[in-house]
């Protein structure tokens, strides 16, 4: 069953126009993408910087809104849902966000930024908070609940955002890039926790990550992107063993292989990211 | 709940402990305390003997024309005979009231607009602060000189009103264009996943970041305040109910004692440049405090 349905997604970006000019331009960021999720997977959405990735993961929780398209998560389309509709389908998808030092507000404590969802949705219940923050590993939860982010280290802050997105117990949850601010020594413990969470809360994920051996170890399927268009989508191991399109095979091309004299050829890319 | 009770008084202290190592507020304050101080004593002077000391209808029967300090006058009187002393203490009551009043009242409606038009944008953001711009653009004094004729009868609320709704746009842009920032922030941007309604984010998202801001030009505005007030005042256009610094010196100037009476001239002039300064001093310190750029090192 597919919980995920995404069809024709466009979002355009108008650019200043020149003076005079009659032709408004614009910058295809995300340019008619269509693919699939089905249910408790995690699909792995790679890619350049600014090719598209986070323009697809903000439509999706409709941070932005489509140009054209549909997306339909468990059959109900929401593109082209108004601000004041969506406040319902909110509690069914989250996000959790690049950087942890960015997406947690600074003046609230961590129990009020994982109320947030709650009281949106008029179920707070403190309980709720506990469990959270107990399921992702902050523990005692007493000790986290009024602390401010600025008190804690970047894997903390990192699972607390993780918490926020999954108090309301969302189905879908969009993360993007979520460890690539994290050092390098706590970035598997973060991704463990997620892999960990997405059994035990049946959660279909959307992966967004420029990191191959992140997306191999996270996802069940990945789909590569290039200039907003996905190129080529499959089974993870599939795609990063046999890569069938050429932007694919650069971009596999540029993992250093983990030996200081062996050295890769590099396929260069052609196409330019605007 | 003690835990945040605790939280609370820990970040007091460390507030406390930064206003310490700050030598312009540290002045500031005591500028401050020592007009608070003028401004609690003046029902106590009063008291003494209302009938001499009551700074708008007392008198003093025993003096003709305005005389020099005495004992029982320590600054002089003016020329019918009214304690000048006391006159002062109750304008440093007015100063105060008027100055925080004026002060607060912008700054909220400031802030507020700042917020919407910050936060909202397109439509708003035109409307508002083109109004903003339009009161900003007219000149102050005149104005108010206009609407207090207007009005007739001058009473402190009036002026209060008039100041607070001229002194609310400089306020505005600022918190605008510190909205304008905040808005594009993920923190703001998790927050509208999370479901949170605009309203909510503006109040709880939003406003707590601006404050440190805000509060910064609170102590300016209530600069202009006072300033204006004595103004207003001086010109003819304050309470005549009540006495404020600016009438001080307005009768002094109308009686023609300003040459010959340096007791009755200077008492209130100096009082509202030191008001004002010690506001502006604490202003600039908590700028210091907000902005980590001009830090000494």
């Amino acid at each position: 069953m597919e919980m995920l349905n995404i069809e024709h997604l466009t979002k355009l970006f108008p650019l200043k126009k020149k003076l005079f000019s009659r032709d408004q331009q614009y910058v295809h960021a995300v340019d008619d993408i269509s693919f699939k999720i089905e249910k408790g997977k995690i699909l792995g959405l790679v890619g350049e910087s600014g090719c598209g990735k986070t323009t697809t993961a903000k439509l999706l929780v409709r941070l932005l809104k489509p140009t054209s398209g549909k997306i339909y998560i468990g059959g109900e389309d929401i593109a082209g849902l108004k601000e004041e509709n969506l406040k319902k389908f909110r509690k069914n998808i989250q996000m959790i966000f690049q950087d942890p030092y960015e997406s947690l507000n600074p003046r609230l404590t961590i129990h009020s930024t994982i109320a947030e969802p709650l009281i949106a949705q008029g179920l707070y219940n403190l309980e709720k908070i506990h469990d959270a923050l107990e399921v992702v590993g902050l523990k005692p939860p007493e000790g986290f609940l009024y602390r401010y982010p600025h008190e804690l280290s970047g894997g903390q802050r990192q699972r607390v955002a993780i918490a926020r997105a999954l108090v309301i117990d969302p189905i879908f949850v969009v993360a993007d890039e979520p460890t690539s601010m994290l050092d390098v020594s706590i970035r598997a413990g973060v991704l463990n926790l997620m892999l960990a969470l997405r059994k035990s809360f049946d959660l279909t994920v959307l992966f967004v990550t420029h990191d191959l051996a992140v997306a191999r170890y996270m996802c069940d399927d990945i789909a590569v992107m290039h200039n907003g268009k996905i190129v080529e989508t499959g089974n993870a191991e599939e795609v990063i063993r046999n890569p069938k399109h050429s932007y694919t095979k650069a971009l596999l091309s540029a993992v250093p292989i983990p030996d200081p004299r062996a050295k890769r050829e590099r396929i260069r890319i052609r196409g330019k990211v605007v | 709940m003690k835990k945040i009770e605790n939280k609370k008084a820990s970040q007091i202290r460390q507030i406390w402990a930064l206003v310490r190592k700050s030598t312009f507020i540290k002045l500031g304050v005591s500028i401050m305390i020592l007009f608070g101080i003028m401004a609690v004593f003046s029902p106590i002077w009063i008291h003494i003997n209302p009938e001499v000391y009551d700074p708008i209808i007392g008198a003093d029967p025993n003096v003709h024309g305005s005389v020099g300090p005495s004992l029982q006058h320590p600054l002089g009187t003016d020329d019918i005979g009214k304690d000048l002393f006391s006159q002062l203490l109750r304008g440093s009551q007015v100063a105060f009231m008027l100055g925080m009043m004026v002060s607060v009242f912008s700054t909220i409606i400031g802030a507020a607009i700042g917020l919407i038009a910050g936060y909202y944008g397109k439509i708003w953001d035109t409307l508002l602060m083109r109004l903003a711009d339009i009161i900003l653009t007219l000149p102050r004094l005149p104005l108010l000189i206009v609407i207090s004729g207007i009005f007739g009868t001058q009473s402190n609320w009036i002026i209060l009103l008039i100041l607070s709704l001229t002194f609310w746009p400089i306020i505005s842009r600022v918190i605008r264009a510190q909205t304008l920032s905040l808005r594009e922030r993920p923190f703001i941007e998790s927050a509208r996943v999370s479901g949170v309604g605009n309203t909510r984010i503006i109040v709880k998202h939003l406003a707590p970041n601006v404050l440190p801001i805000a509060f910064y030009y609170l102590t300016v505005t209530v600069t202009g305040a006072i300033l204006v007030e004595a103004g207003l005042s001086f010109l003819g256009f304050g309470d005549p109910s009540n006495m404020s610094w600016g009438m001080m010196l307005q009768w002094c100037f109308v009686k023609g004692y300003v040459f010959k009476a340096p007791y009755w001239m200077i008492p209130p002039g100096l009082c509202i440049s030191l008001l004002a300064f010690s506001f502006y001093l604490i202003g600039v310190g908590l700028e210091e405090m907000v902005n980590p750029r001009l830090k000494k090192r």
